[in-house]
């Protein structure tokens, strides 16, 4: 909202100098006293009663003021509500209406590179994020970080004030500081890797400024390992970029290539998509999985294989061999059965194969992996190196220098830029309290900014302006959707900016500067188009023209153990929901289930049965939770406890944890304690102060040697309570298995059964008794909605909506989830309540493993099926609520309404799909103030005791109905997105009219491999899933 | 020997007319026992924790009890199940075998229907404080409304709402008629101005006049009519709020049958739970004697078998009807995470009343006590092992869960019980608890013939002696 000034009566003379007449001097000046003289209607003191002489103070007319404002009041008695007046605009901005949202095109900088999106505002608050679907790099989709930072905006425990130790002080102290602080110190900067042009200018003015400047693009504990290893293979810097979409064999060596940890999971499940269509002629591409953990990716491989982390560098140079790229000896798995199989596949898709290595793999198999990719002659096709000048440094290395430096006390001031080094490397806290001037940039008073010496809060991307680049290198412009809800909040250029410059300059001018170098033309218009578009189309980097040194590879291999190691490995991972910690204050992204362990609220100790067995650690099931032994991994002397958690299919040997947990955040907000009766305080997710702050615990230390290593795994504890929010009683039962499998509920073939059956889903369906079970009646059939003359008459019975699902596209990847609780307003409930099986996500992924037909429950194949509401045309709910809260829409969807519902559970319960969720507390009750902001105002903010579920967005469906029916036309095929469709990466979502034959969900509802879940109940769902068709080897039975 | 006058009398000890009134009216009218206080401060004090917990629910959530997604009912619902359940003996104790004439009942059916009664009124206050938003409870009924907006008529929890709400009404009602004569007889009784103002209030002008009495006999009779199929219908309606629903384990057609009998088998045997100890404590062992104890005996063994019998057919229909999803609710009851609850329920129900065979101990007082004890567990386990087990794990295995009640769950039945007693002691204490114009209606005096042959009523004594044998 634009705040219009106040038209004042009597203006600041001082303030207009314009032409006029004046009385006096006096009044020329503007001085207090005729102003006074001027005030009243009589001279000063000429009105005042002959107490205001002594010193009581009341004037007469203060008198009658009081006198007839406390008669007023005493008239009034209670019932007076404070004045709220709704002024509407005198001149109202143009394409502005109120209420209806506006889409503005930014970027999210995320890991050095932005990530292109739209960001909806309603009346000038962001509340959810799209891909920017004309952006090259975004495939109109997004990932669950973009998705899940909205909330970060609004996160109730971001800093809010510049701290000077402490003591709370401003920015203005601050800015003095800092230009005080002589040009002759050695300063050391620790900032997020960034692709930001405008940060670039300002380093270097920073570095010509004072006389000694060290910077380091500090990648945290996730490490660089890919990039380091590009640089040895091919002597420089290049980034990689793969296509998926060309690619029809892949091998992921360790590479979880669709999970939010990986380099570009939206282009990756995207390519990835369009290479699986079974119908394709030249057939359906083949991915080979060789892993220690279960990713998603390993749950859409063809073939998937096993191995620990720490063998897989010799399973890639038995590959090499094979390939003729790896010279050496190539140990343990040199002549393992997937590798002469695998290169013969590889080989013979030659250009469109492609090889790729995961982040926690050293760098020398990185490096091996671009030999093979170059040996195959995959680069060009599937692998592109990009020219982004971005040196692959190792941080770690570069930040342990600096640390010894700032102990021998080499260092005066330490700048850390959005960065957390304290939390991530044990032995910084000493070293950084040896330094004067620690002076921290972030958004929270976490783990660096409680040791520093001044703390500036940080601006969310939405707040500042900014720029950089994509991941192809596409230049655009971070625009802010809304003022810094902190004053004293800067962004990372600006503060470097000050530091570079000794004065305050706006973040927007310096973009601008910046950007005035890039045009040529009128610079005006090219920034708007560049700054309503979010990027600078055409401009992404060149493919650099690089040359294979095998000597790089070996050299980089060389630290890199190719032998066996009884040893039991402990594998650490980005964490595929808070990342690396960054995250981990996002309430959203705690209450996400992990996609493979559905464990919320912690992170784990994953190992398969046979290594927990081993190590004498268990975590058994009891009354629907999981109580955990605790392990201590010690690495190196650096030990670290987690609870263990038992998954099928990883690797023997191998412990699976992930970064980003055990944060110490201080939270400035009161400790919410109520009264003995009163549950707020078990209730309140943010009561307990910084919700990061206790949840999982840090395995940083233990990447300090590599993200893979060898550990002592020691029991330290038991019974401790992991939440998960599947599995509350169906891991540990092999019968579960059989139970999925003859319920037809996730349907798939390999693409041979399916060539020879393409029908196969009809295998799935139950045999009928005796007559069809869609023959039989209804129960309620003659007063059936659909019959009904209201909603046939309605005029939206015209649409009649559907989904459709592909099994086949869907990695499980997590997004929808994010992207529907953003959408809806779903609150998040805590661990206790998630144990509790209370969680409140509308759309869930039912993850299953498959044993059997060769798998084994050790070695299980894992399937993901989301599942929203099915919106079943006989809707078993609707007929037992005694209300009447859940009703048939005339379009066909199941809706609940809110405020009649009186919360008897009855439709939940009935439900076959369980996808109803109830607000067994209210859950908005307690909700800080910020994250009543993130709400989405066209969704009704649910209270306790009612009932909730997907309503296949049911407020973007009547937004396009109202556009329609203004525009006096039909709705479009398309014009009507969902949440989770729209965030999809890899499209496996099309929602759209049945009634409408040529739109795209009634197309697909024609594929033979369309089928119901549970289609015998006769509920009739209005979603259908496609069946999942596999493309094994048939070498690798 | 097949005589009619041989069939064992039913009061003993060679009590008269006045003997009944005064055994029984006496117990309302002597200063209040101190042991009365006690159990009543005991009765009392459970009301308070059953107020409390509801209290604490209410201000807080339903999240308080230990419901979960997919186990969305829980202990209200089989509380609710069970206290109906309890609720059936005593209307069909006064309405089905008034019509059939079994004239054992007049001992028993005053407190019976209390019992009913109080037991109702325990059921209707979990479908009230069950539901999410207990301000908007009244939706469920057709009120008048600006929006025109009715309850859902397809709903079965609807029809419990009707079936429930008539049955209470029904019962009280019945109860109310067949106390006028009684309450008649303390208000002539009456020492105090009080006692006798309320008395005559509540009598409604009796006078014995053979006309009043043609009146009452019509209107008990009709009103027996009225409520047996009441007696029926009620937990028929009930078993419709699972039989109705999709999920396996509640949708099944056996359920009507199969929950009446259960509920009969439950309030009988309830009744002889609390019957054991109100004939001890106020000395009626002669008007409530082994013989009607043994005849409930007889039902309780009786309708346990039906249960169990239906428990079994369950299992039949379900491997019959070749429904995976209900081959597998039913495994899953027996061998799965409630197994237990499922075993509690099978061998309460099912093979302990099966002793009662044996004459020798379906008269044991103890032995009774400890088997009515033991059924009125397996029925709740009945009720929760429908309720929970089916939920539990239904179609999807995604979802399956487990349910564990909270603390709140736990009190808050225990706190019913508190309802239950504390009505249960004022009924006690100032209600004849046995019906004593129908108990004398069936005492040989009655008899319009009793005197024809001696006309001193030696006759009477004679036809009474031989069963004084307990």
């Amino acid at each position: 909202m634009i705040e219009l000034p106040v038209l004042d009566d009597s203006p600041d003379s001082a303030d207009h100098p314009r032409t006029r007449f004046w009385r006096s001097m006096s009044q020329l000046e503007g001085n207090r006293e005729f102003k006074e003289m001027n005030a009243g209607e009589f001279l000063p003191g000429a009105s005042n009663g002959p107490a205001s002489e002594g010193g009581s103070g009341a004037t007469r007319r203060q008198f009658i003021q009081l006198m007839g404002a406390s008669m007023a009041m005493a008239g009034l008695t209670a019932c007076r509500k404070p004045v709220e007046t709704i002024v509407p605009y005198v001149r109202q901005p143009e394409d502005f209406v109120e209420g209806v949202p506006v889409r503005y095109a930014t970027s999210m900088p995320f890991r050095g590179v932005l990530h292109p999106i739209l960001v909806e505002s309603f009346d000038g608050r962001p509340t959810k994020v799209e891909g920017n679907a004309e952006h090259p790099d975004s495939h109109g989709a997004t990932h669950l970080f973009e998705q899940a930072s909205i909330l970060a905006l609004y996160d109730p425990d971001r800093l809010g004030t510049v701290r000077n130790g402490d003591t709370v002080s401003d920015w203005t102290t601050f800015r003095s500081t800092v230009s005080g602080l002589p040009t002759s110190s050695r300063l050391v900067v620790i900032a997020e890797p960034t692709s930001s042009m405008t940060m670039a200018v300002v380093r270097r003015q920073l570095e010509q400024r004072f006389d000694s400047v060290r910077w380091i693009d500090y990648h945290g504990a996730v490490g660089n390992n890919a990039a380091q290893g590009i640089q040895a293979a091919y002597g420089r810097s290049a980034r990689v970029q793969h296509d998926l979409s060309k690619a029809r064999v892949i091998l992921s060596l360790d590479a979880d290539l669709f999970g939010s940890t990986g380099a570009d999971p939206v282009g990756a499940a995207a390519g990835f998509a369009t290479g699986r269509d079974p119908d394709a002629i030249e057939g359906m591409s083949r991915l080979y999985v060789v892993e220690s953990g279960y990713s998603i990716t390993g749950g859409m491989a063809d073939n998937r294989l096993r191995m620990k982390s720490s063998e897989i560098a010799s399973f890639a140079a038995a590959l090499g061999a094979e390939l003729g790229t790896w010279s050496g000896d190539a140990g343990v798995h040199a002549s393992h059965e997937w590798v002469s199989a695998v290169a013969d596949d590889l080989r013979s898709a030659g250009g469109n194969a492609l090889v790729v290595a995961g982040a926690q793999q050293p760098a020398g198999v990185h490096a091996l992996v671009a030999a093979i990719n170059d040996r195959l002659g995959a680069v060009g096709t599937t692998v592109t190196y990009l020219d982004s000048d971005v040196p692959a440094g190792d941080s770690q290395a570069e930040l342990e220098a600096a640390v010894a430096d700032m102990a021998a006390g080499n260092v005066d001031i330490v700048l850390t830029l959005g960065t957390n080094p304290a939390y991530n490397h044990p032995a910084f806290a000493d070293a950084y309290a040896n330094v004067e001037h620690r002076i921290h940039l972030g958004a929270y008073l976490d783990e660096t900014a409680t040791k520093a010496s001044w703390v500036v809060p940080q601006t969310h991307y939405l707040e500042a302006w900014g720029d950089g680049t994509s991941r192809s290198g596409v230049p655009g412009v971070i625009q802010p959707l809304i003022a810094p809800l902190y004053e004293d909040a800067r962004s990372d250029i600006e503060v470097v900016g000050l530091f570079a410059t000794g004065t305050e300059m706006p973040g927007y001018e310096m973009v601008r500067a910046t950007w005035r170098t890039q045009f040529s033309g009128s610079f005006e218009n090219a920034w708007r188009k560049v700054v309503h578009d979010g990027f600078a189309a055409g401009d992404g980097f060149s493919a650099a023209r690089l040359s294979l040194s095998a000597a790089g590879v070996q050299s980089a291999m060389e630290g890199v153990s190719l032998s066996a190691s009884s040893d039991v490995e402990v594998v650490v991972m980005a964490d595929s929901k808070v990342f690396d910690g960054r995250f981990a204050n996002n309430a959203w992204l705690q209450e996400l289930p992990d996609p493979t362990t559905k464990v919320v609220w912690d992170n784990v100790a994953c190992m398969n049965p046979a290594t927990a067995e081993k190590l004498g650690v268990s975590a058994t099931l009891n009354a629907g939770k999981y109580y955990a032994d605790i392990v201590s991994l010690d690495v190196g002397g650096n030990a670290v406890e987690l609870p263990v958690w038992i998954q099928p299919g990883v690797a023997d040997d191998s412990v699976h944890v992930t970064l980003g947990y055990g944060r110490d955040m201080v939270s400035e907000r009161e400790r919410r304690s109520t009264n003995f009766f009163d549950l707020d305080d078990y209730t309140d997710v943010y009561g307990k102060g910084a919700i990061s702050t206790g949840v999982g615990a840090n395995v940083a230390p233990l990447t300090l040697g590599g993200h893979i290593a060898a550990v002592s795994v020691s029991k330290a504890g038991e019974g401790y309570m992991v939440a998960s929010t599947q599995d509350h009683g169906a891991i540990d039962a092999p019968h579960v298995g059989e139970e999925v499998k003859s319920r037809g509920l996730f349907r798939m073939a390999t693409v041979e059964e399916y060539r020879a059956d393409p029908e196969f889903v009809r295998g799935g369906d139950p045999k009928p008794l005796k007559e069809d079970w869609d023959e039989y009646p209804t129960l309620w059939e003659d007063n059936h909605p659909k019959v009904s003359e209201e909603i046939m008459s309605s005029n939206y019975h015209e649409n009649q909506w559907g989904m459709v699902i592909d099994l086949n596209t869907c990695t499980g990847c997590n997004a929808c989830v994010v992207a529907c609780q953003a959408e809806n307003n779903i609150q998040v409930v805590g661990k206790e309540e998630v144990s509790r099986g209370r969680e409140m996500h509308w759309l869930r992924l039912d993850r299953y493993f498959v044993s059997g037909d060769g798998a084994s429950y050790d070695d299980p194949q894992m399937v993901i099926q989301p599942l929203p509401c099915q919106h079943c045309e006989n809707a078993p709910c609707e007929q037992v609520c005694p209300v009447a809260a859940t009703v048939h829409s005339p379009d066909g969807t199941n809706q609940m309404i809110y405020n009649r519902c009186i919360g008897t559970r009855y439709c939940a319960n009935n439900c076959p799909y369980k996808v109803r969720r109830f607000n067994f507390y209210n859950w908005t009750k307690t909700l800080p103030d910020t994250l009543h902001m993130a709400s989405n105002p066209n969704v009704t903010v649910r209270s306790r005791g009612v009932m909730e579920k997907c309503s296949f967005c049911i407020q973007r469906i009547r937004s396009a109905n109202k556009v329609a029916n203004v525009e006096n036309r039909s709705i479009e095929d398309g014009e009507v997105v969902t949440a989770c469709q729209q965030v999809c990466p890899s499209h496996a979502i099309t929602f759209g009219d049945l009634s409408n034959p040529d739109s795209a969900v009634s197309r697909l509802r024609e594929s033979d491999r369309r089928y119901e879940l549970l289609a015998e109940l006769n509920v009739k769902p209005r979603v259908s899933y496609l069946g999942r068709v596999s493309n094994p080897n048939p070498n690798l039975a | 020997m097949a005589d009619f006058h041989d069939e064992a009398p039913l009061i003993t000890g060679g009590l008269n007319f006045h003997d009944i009134t005064e055994i029984v009216s006496s117990h309302t009218e002597k200063k209040t026992p101190l042991a009365w206080y006690g159990a009543f401060s005991l009765a009392l004090a459970g009301l308070m924790l059953l107020v409390g917990m509801i209290a604490y629910l209410f201000w807080n959530g339903t999240g308080v009890w230990g419901l979960n997604n997919p186990v969305g009912w829980g202990y209200a619902i089989v509380n609710f199940v069970f206290w109906v359940g309890i609720g059936h003996a005593g209307t069909l104790i006064s309405a089905i075998l008034f019509l059939f004439r079994q004239q054992w009942r007049t001992a028993i059916n005053r407190s019976a229907e209390a019992m009913t009664i109080f037991a109702v009124i325990c059921a209707l206050v979990f479908p009230t404080i069950h539901v999410g938003r207990v301000w908007a409870i009244y939706w469920t009924l057709p009120l008048p409304n600006q929006m025109e907006m009715w309850p859902q008529f397809k709903s079965p929890l609807l029809w419990d709402v009707f079936a429930v709400s008539t049955y209470f009404t029904v019962s009280l009602v019945f109860w109310y008629i067949g106390l006028v004569p009684d309450l008649a007889t303390m208000r002539d009784r009456a020492k105090g101005k009080l006692r006798r103002l309320v008395l005559g209030v509540a009598s409604m002008g009796w006078t014995g006049a053979n006309r009043h009495w043609r009146n009452y006999e019509k209107a008990y009779l009709l009103l027996a009519a009225l409520a047996t199929p009441l007696v029926l219908s009620v937990h028929s309606v009930v078993s419709f709020d699972f039989a109705v629903s999709i999920i396996p384990g509640w949708h099944t057609t056996i359920f009507p049958p199969y929950f009446v009998a259960g509920a009969i088998f439950s309030g009988f045997a309830m009744v002889v739970t609390l019957l054991i100890i109100a004939r001890k404590i106020y000395s009626l062992e002669n008007i409530i004697t082994v013989d009607h104890l043994e005849k409930m005996n007889i039902i309780i063994l009786l309708t346990g078998t039906m249960v169990g019998f239906a428990y079994i057919t369950e299992f039949f229909i379900a491997w019959y009807s070749g429904v995976q999803y209900e081959q597998y609710a039913f495994v899953n009851r027996m061998f799965g995470p409630y197994a237990w609850a499922y075993w509690t329920m099978m061998s309460c129900n099912l093979f302990f009343p099966q002793f009662f065979w044996s004459k020798k101990l379906r008269r044991n007082i103890t032995f009774m006590f400890i088997i009515s004890i033991f059924v009125n567990i397996g029925m709740w386990f009945e009720r929760f092992v429908i309720t929970v087990t089916s939920l539990h794990r239904d179609y999807l295995p995604s979802s399956w869960d487990y349910y564990t009640p909270t603390m709140v769950d736990v009190l808050t039945f225990v706190g019913t019980f508190g309802l239950f007693f504390t009505l249960f002691l004022l009924f006690l204490r100032f209600m004849p608890m046995v019906a004593i114009a129908e108990v004398k209606g069936v005492m040989p005096e009655a008899d319009p013939h009793f005197y024809d042959h001696e006309g001193d009523g030696h006759h009477a004594e004679h036809a009474v002696e031989p069963s004084t044998q307990q």
